[in-house]
């Protein structure tokens, strides 16, 4: 019956090119545009870590004072962790993975005279920080955790920046000046880029490159290197000691969870952790206001989609109804003006729910080639998001699931437009517009 | 009248196709609503784009030269500005960064305890000149005098700073008009001082009232060498990027240890500041044409089928002494009511979505005058997506009448 449903649909199309054309443009149009900004957020909102992210949680604590007023649109301050307290969760080894980090930006001065000194971002993290994100070595490996301890003078370099500075060469062992010091190369990373940059505080930058090299947190720290992320103070803030102050946070830090019950356990320590602090005098709000998010749910927390990209979304769907409205009413003087073939249909025998489905199908049939059409749109509203400046904007790539998602998305709209006309179609009385014929 | 005797017998048609024309009434009411909006969406940011910052923008331009610890750079600030000033064409040159490519907001407050912020303000800190090289407007009190500018070189933690400050914010801080003299205080650094209230420094210009909340603080710089963002003002506008250009290779000549040399006038700056918005207008031009015309199509469309579907009673018309015109005005007419109700339910649905744009996502609201012009733009739509089929009704031959289809 499919077959002849669908050769009896091909017939009617073919009959009324011009209508035909009309909708397959008004629906690939639709799901053109709706596509477009479905693939931008998708890719905004994408597992970073595919596999890992499931078991990767950050804690945070509320250090503040009774009486903190956050201030108009900085940013909030238990975003992030203190010295203190990032050390003290990082000591307690509740987690099977944990590491603090932050971000950093140094002057490379490369010692060879046709590179001028330029500045590099990286990060300065403890050592779990590569097996905890599972960052692929090419060469060497990570500093340990007495390393951490000693304030090493070691320096893990990515891909691209040993390539820069060294060749292809063997990078480990190499020297490299950044600010004012020397270190050594222990190890060389893949070019490893998490998108979006789940582990990077709030006023980085989440969808632009990643960082160029790692070194340990406690190295950083001792020579107050220069950060780039916010420091948040409501205590004294004094720039020689704003690193480890106990009242200024801005250390991000991550563990890893393997089971819910482990991550139950982490929680309830986050609580106990304050409680003990607040005993101390140290904190002064709720222990409860301890949390403790999954990656997913950190940056859903983070609400990384901007307004202008949730804005053009509300406007590409409202487009695809309008384009569906168009649709049904099409459709509807479609099938109507085919009521005399229907009602010879009906009186051959037909059951309504016979020429439902066969209009179905044809309603069906228009959005596959309304589908295809919307790809094409959507891949050229995709090349022109790819035109933006934004750091999302190179991005913005179709994958598999997005494309077939496409087609799924154009059928379904286009059979939901069919519905009400194929009902009213096959509730024409047969007996009447057999007369009229 | 002939006209509108026609109304009655259109609408008694048009009850039969109830569906269809709810359908496109619908239609019409989406497409105004997404309209009236994505017009005042565009039309703002256009707006918004040729909003001035207050400071001489056609002869401003910005440089950066950030310093390296003991690299050879025996040139002290006072010498940095000094050489700038003397490049052929500057007027005048500060160590600031300008407006736009530099803006931070931090909260201001009028208790010396900070704890409760009035506002958010953007301040701009900078060397001697920097008012002068901005080329504001000081409109009440005065620029404090070089003797009064603290030294940045010995500047204690409890100095008070002499400030000048917007007339908005100084309007926002002390509605009763006595800014001048009142003291102010940042997040973490010195007091300040108002002593000069100037017309306007925008920050930005994202369309807020607090982009014009500005507070500008001079340092007089001396011996120390700084790194950073350098400010000049040329004299002629259409020299600036040849002069710019020159003042960058002087003072890279000056400097041989500086590094990250970035030179910008202020028009680039304005230009990359509204890039993204501005694409982001044009894509939402570009929805919109699409859903004209995919609204014409469908207008048009519904209209040709009906015409199709009523040959037979146009023929009868026609057999029965109208003329090729009462046929031709039956149809437009027929489109201008539809589109009269879509537009009537348009409206609504255009302040609704209106209401629920400003709700997430802060914008305006949205005036008349966009409904009428998105009125008018439906109606011509609607009449040149009919006249074809339109036409096509009018030339259906009497006879038509006569034969069975």
């Amino acid at each position: 019956m499919f077959g002849y449903y669908l050769d009896l649909a091909l017939r009617s199309l073919k009959r009324t090119p011009i209508l035909t054309g009309l909708m397959v443009l008004a629906i690939g149009l639709g799901i053109g545009a709706a596509m477009t900004m479905l693939t931008v957020l998708h890719v905004m909102t994408d597992d970073p870590l595919p596999g890992r992210s499931a078991h990767l949680y950050t804690p945070h604590l509320d250090p503040l004072p009774l009486d903190y007023k956050q201030g108009g649109d900085g940013p909030d301050p238990t975003d992030d962790l203190t010295w203190p307290d990032a050390m003290a969760l990082l000591k307690a080894q509740r987690a099977t993975r944990q590491a603090a980090m932050a971000g950093g930006s140094l002057l490379l001065r490369p010692g060879r005279a046709d590179l001028r000194p330029f500045y590099v971002d990286g990060r300065y993290a403890t050592a779990d920080f590569f097996a905890l994100f599972g960052v692929p070595f090419l060469q060497g490996s990570g500093w340990s955790a007495a390393d951490d301890a000693a304030g090493a003078q070691v320096v893990v370099l990515v891909d691209a920046l040993a390539r820069k500075l060294f060749g292809t060469g063997n990078a480990v062992g190499r020297m490299v000046r950044l600010g004012e010091h020397d270190y050594r190369v222990i190890g060389v990373t893949r070019d490893w880029q998490p998108a979006p940059m789940f582990y990077v505080d709030a006023s980085a930058k989440r969808y632009s490159d990643g960082d160029m090299f790692f070194l340990p947190l406690a190295t950083a720290v001792d020579r107050k290197l220069d950060v780039n992320g916010n420091f948040s103070s409501w205590g004294e803030d004094r720039a020689e000691t704003r690193m480890v102050s106990p009242t200024t946070t801005w250390l991000q830090f991550w563990a890893q969870l393997d089971t819910p019950a482990q991550a139950a356990a982490y929680r309830q320590y986050l609580v106990d952790y304050s409680a003990q602090q607040k005993a101390l005098g140290r904190f002064q709000r709720p222990p409860a206001n301890a949390k403790l998010y999954g990656l997913m749910g950190w940056l859903a927390h983070e609400n990384l989609v901007p307004g202008d990209v949730r804005l053009q979304l509300w406007l590409a769907l409202g487009f695809l109804f309008v384009c569906m409205l168009n649709i049904v009413a099409l459709l509807l003087a479609k099938f109507l003006r085919r009521s005399g073939e229907i009602s010879v249909r009906r009186a051959l025998g037909a059951k309504r729910r016979d020429i439902f489905v066969q209009l179905g199908i044809e309603s069906a049939l228009i959005g596959v080639a309304g589908g295809a059409l919307g790809l094409a749109i959507a891949q050229l509203g995709l090349w022109s998001i790819r035109q933006r400046p934004d750091d999302y904007a190179r991005l913005a790539q179709m994958d598999m699931p997005m494309l077939l998602g496409t087609l799924a998305l154009a059928v379904l709209a286009s059979v939901l437009a069919g519905l009400l006309p194929a009902w009213r179609a096959c509730r024409v009385p047969p007996a009447l517009q057999l007369k009229m014929l | 009248m002939r006209i509108l005797h026609q109304i009655r017998p259109i609408l008694a048609a048009l009850r039969s196709h109830k569906t269809a024309v709810m359908l496109l009434v619908l239609e019409i009411a989406l497409t105004m609503a997404v309209l009236g909006n994505l017009v005042f969406i565009v039309y703002d940011t256009i707006n918004r784009s040729h909003v001035s910052t207050g400071i001489a923008e056609s002869q401003i331009g910005w440089l950066q030269n950030i310093g390296v610890v003991g690299q050879d750079n025996p040139v002290t600030g006072a010498e940095n500005l000094a050489v700038l000033r003397a490049v052929p064409g500057v007027a005048d040159a500060a160590y600031v960064s300008p407006p736009l490519v530099y803006a931070q907001r931090n909260p201001l407050f009028i208790d010396p305890s900070r704890k409760q912020p009035v506002a958010q303000v953007y301040e701009f800190q900078g060397s001697q000149g920097l008012v002068d090289t901005f080329g504001l407007h000081v409109i009440q009190g005065r620029e404090p005098t070089l003797d009064e500018l603290p030294v940045a070189a010995t500047v204690t933690s409890d100095a008070v700073f002499p400030v000048l400050v917007t007339q908005a914010l100084a309007a926002h801080l002390f509605p009763d008009g006595h800014a001048l003299g009142k003291l102010i205080y940042d997040g973490g650094g010195n007091p300040m001082r108002i002593v000069g209230i100037v017309d306007h420094l925008r920050g930005e210009i994202t369309g807020r009232v607090d982009d014009d909340y500005a507070v500008v603080t001079q340092l007089l710089l001396g011996a120390q060498n700084v790194g950073g963002g350098f400010t000049i003002r040329v004299h002629e506008a259409t020299q600036l990027p040849q002069v710019l250009q020159a003042a960058a290779i002087a003072l890279q000549k000056a400097n041989p240890g500086h590094v990250q040399n970035a030179a910008l006038t202020m028009a680039e700056a304005r230009e990359s500041y509204f890039r993204n918005a501005l694409a982001a207008g044009r894509m939402l031009v570009a929805i919109m044409l699409i859903l004209l015309v995919v609204t014409a199509l469908g207008v048009s469309g519904l209209a040709s089928f009906w015409v199709q579907q009523r040959r037979r009673q146009i023929g009868m018309r026609r057999a029965l002494g109208a003329t090729r015109r009462d046929i031709l005005h039956y149809f437009q007419m027929e489109n201008l009511l539809i589109v009269s109700g879509g537009v009537l339910l348009g409206t609504l649905f255009a302040y609704a979505l209106n209401l629920f744009l400003m709700h997430r996502f802060e914008l305006a609201h949205l005036p008349a005058h966009y409904l009428v012009v998105g009125a008018l733009a439906l109606w011509a739509l609607g009449q040149l997506a009919v006249l074809g089929p339109a036409l096509r009704a009018a030339n259906v031959p009497p006879v038509v009448a006569t034969r069975s289809v």
